[in-house]
């Protein structure tokens, strides 16, 4: 195993071929690492994996009735369970004295046992099965018929879906940054926090949609706020914070198909590999919280404490 | 200094410093508490009082300096020493009873296996009794009121028949009846040689409830008898706008190391 | 004293389990037989490898519901969800060391991978300015990809063959256990009750009051890990029958039912160890009745469903429950109201408000202010207590000696209330009626005493109007 070997010849043989593949896990990473800024500013990430386990039931079941894996019979199916369920958290968290913890752990369980146990029933002869809810669709994206710079439709959808969360991020910039930071100064200034915070849950769920068919439903989590936690050991300011997050994407996508070609494993866990890699290496070499750093202050202190 | 424990101070704190996140929020705090006193801990918010409290029981880390408690370190004499915490601390929904709670006093003597038996049942029911509390031993704790709840916590130090006690804010958030009747027993188990360290918010009470003053904002203004340091001079120092320039010597250390 | 009795059944069950037959054939296999024959053979217990089945569900569903309470109270629900799923890289490892299903070498793998999850938790909050939920993001996810990249390079090598005894760490498959695991299983759940049983008193007080905890010199760091690291431990005994991805729901849901149900630890404890058991068993009946049907999402429908009912009809928080009361109390308050409207009707237009005074129902809804519909309601259910009667075929009421003492009741506490606030609380006499409308429901005889005491034994109230005395006394 040497250099060329490893890094090079599975660009140069199949480059053509994981084009597709790589667009996919780029469109889907950018759009959650966008989306997943706001969550991690909100405590919230959690949230995501919830909604992204409960959208399993509304999509079994429109696939059921429909018989197709694409298009809005799933879209609408997947929207209003996950929606359902983050209205029962609410619920059950507010109307009793279980915390939210709980009240999440119990929904998104009981929805996605609900999805698995249709599927199993449904069979594993279809084209939506459980290996499809663990690794996701991604690498079988080379096999469809492309419309667009060799892209297939479900790609360029998601890259439409990224575009639209990158713009409606520059458009209500200072209003999601307000209401992330102080609820109580921007509701007093007319921006109404309850209507942010479930515009960001509708957001969320599209996008959450948009990817399970890639990267299923479990591994959206790491998608999600890998990015954020990464670019937030590096900055503190929230717009470089985006644009890093953007940057990380990108990279874990990158390095997600190599893996998945060298390894010959799926891409999306292998991008969420490539993923919490860089997270590992920020955490280590980051200037200001690095380990590394906080290891030489420690040390420093002490001798400034000896003197 | 005689090896007479009588004479041995009660608390002894030396240059404790403790820093979170790299910002000092505690400067070198030197104090030595006597035996029997009831002493209050006053100073604005952020001056550190709690902290002051935990890093003493070696709930947070310290940077410097150390605490002892009759001339020992806290954790050898662990169970001479009670600590009350603050109201909000904990999870009021949890599934215990005001007996439970108060039993948990118990805990720290018996050891880690044994189970509570009929001596500590009884010991919780005379702590519980003192704060006037007996009546509600088998309520669930989700039901009481904020002067209750601060009761049950003060029973619990009760049944820990400790020597010294360190109480964070127990008059927050508690009704005026409460309040009287906490004082009153404070008092009580000041004259029957406890000693008791409180941290209070309300100047206003401060001068008639204890009988030491410790002014603190992030280091010791000033620490004595009561009617010695409750003047307007000490007052402003801790509470005015001087010790800025303190905090912004804090920030400084915090942005210039790293 | 718990210990003694928690031994005696577990031997014997050690034993029940140790008898059935080896070679006897896997649930999932019999695929022919219709829902109706399955469910016959569940409840006969003929078949061994369901006997095993069983046997092992019963067990980590009482492990589950015995650490799952600790962690409902200490709001650690997440963390077990991360835990659980952080444990499949080590249950690929602990397969990639023995190159077969060998439940120790997984066992120990999982409970390394489990144990490095929750480290690297802490670790990350520690460290830096990541918050407890995004470090639970991250762990749960980029361990469980590492887990799944590492399956699908076994499944690479291995062609097939091994591919059914990895899968049901997955979604959880109850006919993949054997003897083996099941004693594998007793052991951890034994020493699991054993700890629980030792360590209550430190474990609920770590739970309720950490600070506390550590200042009366409990090891909270030791006690911690000892926790972790038998929460790891029944996670991974549940695995395979319940699943990675569904396993933390098993430690949730059991425990959460059992804590909207009572108020005491040590009963939360039991009651949420037999919902446990409860819903793994209903798990392994339901995919017993089909094939090939994964188990652990069945067992947390079954957990779910004990879940709802608790959230819907527990005695003292249900939803429904306190609907009830709620109706209860609101029925009474009304019927109150239509006894004082009766009382005061009477009161109005004789002097001697003597039992015999009929009262017509169209000045009774006019004074009351409410419809017909509801006044009838009101009486319908009064007659039944017998304190009023219709008289002249429903057109006219009369008060019985029952109605006359309930409405001198309400009545007296009104005008009391309104005295009261008048004379003591510094109240306008014309601001006090509002307020005695509701409070004159909820006055208690000992109330009503002291307050009639400290006002000097009153007889009229601030509008005039005299005060009922207590009976004829």
């Amino acid at each position: 195993m040497n250099f060329h070997r490893i890094f090079v010849e599975p660009w140069q043989s199949h480059a053509a071929h994981y084009w597709p593949v790589f667009a996919m896990a780029l469109f889907v990473t950018v759009a959650c690492a966008l989306i997943g800024n706001y969550l991690v500013l909100r405590r919230i990430s959690l949230i995501g994996d919830a909604i992204s386990h409960s959208v399993l039931p509304g999509i079994a079941i429109a696939f059921m009735m429909t018989g197709s894996r694409s298009g809005a019979p799933m879209f609408v199916g997947a929207l209003v369970a996950g929606v359902v369920a983050t209205v029962i958290i609410e619920v059950l968290h507010s109307r009793s004295r279980l915390k939210q913890d709980a009240a999440i752990g119990i929904t998104f369980s009981t929805f996605f046992a609900v999805g698995v146990i249709l599927i199993s029933i449904h069979g594993a002869h279809t084209d939506l099965d459980l290996d499809c809810v663990l690794f996701g669709k991604m690498d079988f994206l080379p096999g469809r018929e492309p419309v667009f710079l060799g892209l297939p439709g479900v790609t360029v959808t998601m890259a439409a879906l990224a575009l639209c969360v990158g713009l409606l991020i520059i458009i209500f910039y200072k209003e999601l940054l307000l209401s992330s930071f102080d609820p109580a100064l921007a509701a007093s200034m007319g921006i109404n926090p309850r209507l942010v915070h479930y515009l960001l849950m509708a957001v969320l769920s599209v996008v959450v949609v948009g990817a399970f068919t890639s990267v299923g439903a479990i591994l959206v989590i790491a998608m999600l706020i890998l990015p954020a936690a990464t670019s937030c050991m590096l900055s503190d300011r929230l717009w470089v914070m985006l644009i890093l997050s953007v940057l990380h994407a990108f990279i874990s996508s990158l390095g997600g198909v190599h893996i998945a070609v060298a390894l010959q494993v799926p891409t999306a866990p292998a991008s969420v590999v490539a993923g919490a890699g860089i997270f590992a290496i920020v955490w280590i070499v980051s200037p200001r919280q690095g380990l590394i750093s906080l290891w030489l202050r420690n040390r420093r202190s002490d001798q400034v404490a000896e003197a | 200094m005689s090896n007479a424990s009588g004479d041995e101070p009660a608390l002894e704190v030396h240059d404790l410093t403790v820093s979170y996140l790299r910002r000092p929020v505690l400067y070198g705090v030197d104090f030595a508490v006597a035996q029997g006193s009831l002493v209050g801990i006053i100073g604005p918010n952020g001056a550190g009082k709690s902290t002051l409290i935990k890093s003493i029981m070696g709930l947070v880390p310290v940077s410097g300096g150390w605490a002892r408690v009759f001339g020992g370190a806290v954790k050898e004499q662990i169970t001479k020493v009670g600590y009350v915490p603050q109201r909000e601390s904990v999870d009021w929904d949890f599934p215990v009873n005001v007996m439970d709670v108060v039993l948990m006093g118990c805990y720290g003597r018996i050891g880690l296996i044994r189970r509570t038996g009929g001596e500590e049942r009884v010991r919780a029911c005379a702590a519980l009794e003192k704060v006037g509390m007996l009546a509600y031993a088998d309520r669930q704790i989700s039901n009481l009121s904020g002067g209750q709840q601060q009761r049950v916590f003060i029973a619990r130090a009760l049944a820990q028949e400790s020597e010294i006690y360190l109480m964070d804010e127990p008059f927050a958030g508690v009704d005026a009846a409460t309040e009287v009747a906490l004082i009153t027993l404070m008092k009580e188990m000041r004259d029957a040689g406890k000693t008791l360290i409180v941290v209070h918010h309300d100047l206003a009470s401060a001068r008639e409830y204890f009988d030491m003053l410790l002014l603190l904002n992030m280091r010791v203004v000033a620490f004595g008898e009561t009617g010695e340091v409750f003047t307007g001079e000490l007052l402003q120092q801790t509470y005015g706008g001087r010790l800025t320039v303190l905090s912004e010597i804090a920030d400084k250390v915090a942005k210039g190391e790293g | 004293m718990i210990a003694r009795n928690i031994n005696q059944p577990l031997a014997v069950f050690l034993l029940l389990v140790l008898v059935t037959d080896v070679s006897a054939a896997r649930i999932g296999e019999i695929i022919e037989n219709d829902p109706w024959e399955q469910a016959r053979r569940f409840f006969t217990f003929s078949d061994p490898g369901l006997r095993i089945g069983l046997s092992g569900a019963l067990l980590f569903g009482a492990t589950c519901g015995l650490l799952g309470s600790f962690i409902v109270v200490r709001k650690m629900a997440l963390i077990g969800d991360a835990i659980s799923h952080a444990v499949l890289p080590g249950v690929a490892m602990g397969f990639l060391w023995s190159m077969e299903k060998d439940p120790m070498a997984i066992l120990a793998g999982a409970t390394v991978a489990g144990l490095m999850g929750s480290l690297v938790v802490e670790l990350i909050k520690r460290t830096t300015k990541i918050k407890q939920d995004a470090a639970l993001g991250i762990v749960l996810a980029s361990f469980f990809a590492v887990g799944l990249c590492m399956i699908r390079m076994i499944q690479n090598n291995d062609g097939a063959s091994r591919i059914t005894g990895l899968k049901s760490y997955l979604f959880g498959d109850v006919a993949v256990l054997d003897r083996q695991d099941v004693v594998t299983m007793t052991g951890v759940v034994t020493v699991t009750v054993m700890l629980v049983i030792l360590l209550y008193r430190p474990l609920l007080i770590i739970g309720f009051d950490r600070e506390f905890a550590h200042s009366i010199g409990l090891p909270v760091r030791l006690l911690d890990g000892l926790f972790q690291l038998f929460l790891t431990f029944a996670i991974v005994v549940a695995l395979q029958a319940v699943g990675v991805v569904l396993v933390s729901a098993l430690l949730i849901t059991p425990a959460a039912a059992a804590y909207l149900l009572v108020n005491r630890m040590h009963h939360m404890l039991w009651v949420a160890a037999a919902i446990g058991m409860l819903s793994a068993v209903i798990g392994v009946f339901f995919s017993f009745l089909g094939s090939n049907l994964p188990t652990g999402p069945f067992m947390v429908l079954g957990a779910s469903s004990v879940f709802l009912v608790a959230y819907l009809f527990a005695p003292r928080h249900g939803r429904v429950t306190r609907w009830f009361r709620h109706r209860s109390r609101r029925r009474d308050v009304s019927n109150e109201n239509t006894l004082k409207s009766i009382y005061r009707i009477i009161e109005k237009g004789s002097a001697d408000n003597d039992a015999g005074s009929v009262v017509k129902i169209e000045s009774l809804a006019g004074e009351r202010r409410v419809s017909k519909v509801d006044l009838f309601a009101d009486l319908r259910r009064l007659r039944r207590v017998g304190a009023v009667e219709f008289v002249d075929q429903g057109g006219d009421v009369m008060l019985t000696e029952i109605g006359i003492q309930q409405a001198r009741q309400v009545v007296r506490n009104h005008r009391l209330w309104e005295l009261y606030l008048t004379n003591e609380a510094d109240y306008a006499s014309s601001h006090v009626h509002d307020d005695a409308e509701k409070i004159e429901h909820f006055l208690s005889e000992e109330k009503v005493a002291e307050i009639e005491r400290q006002l000097d034994y009153p007889v009229v109230d601030p509008h005039g109007q005299p005060i009922p005395g207590r009976g004829e006394a």
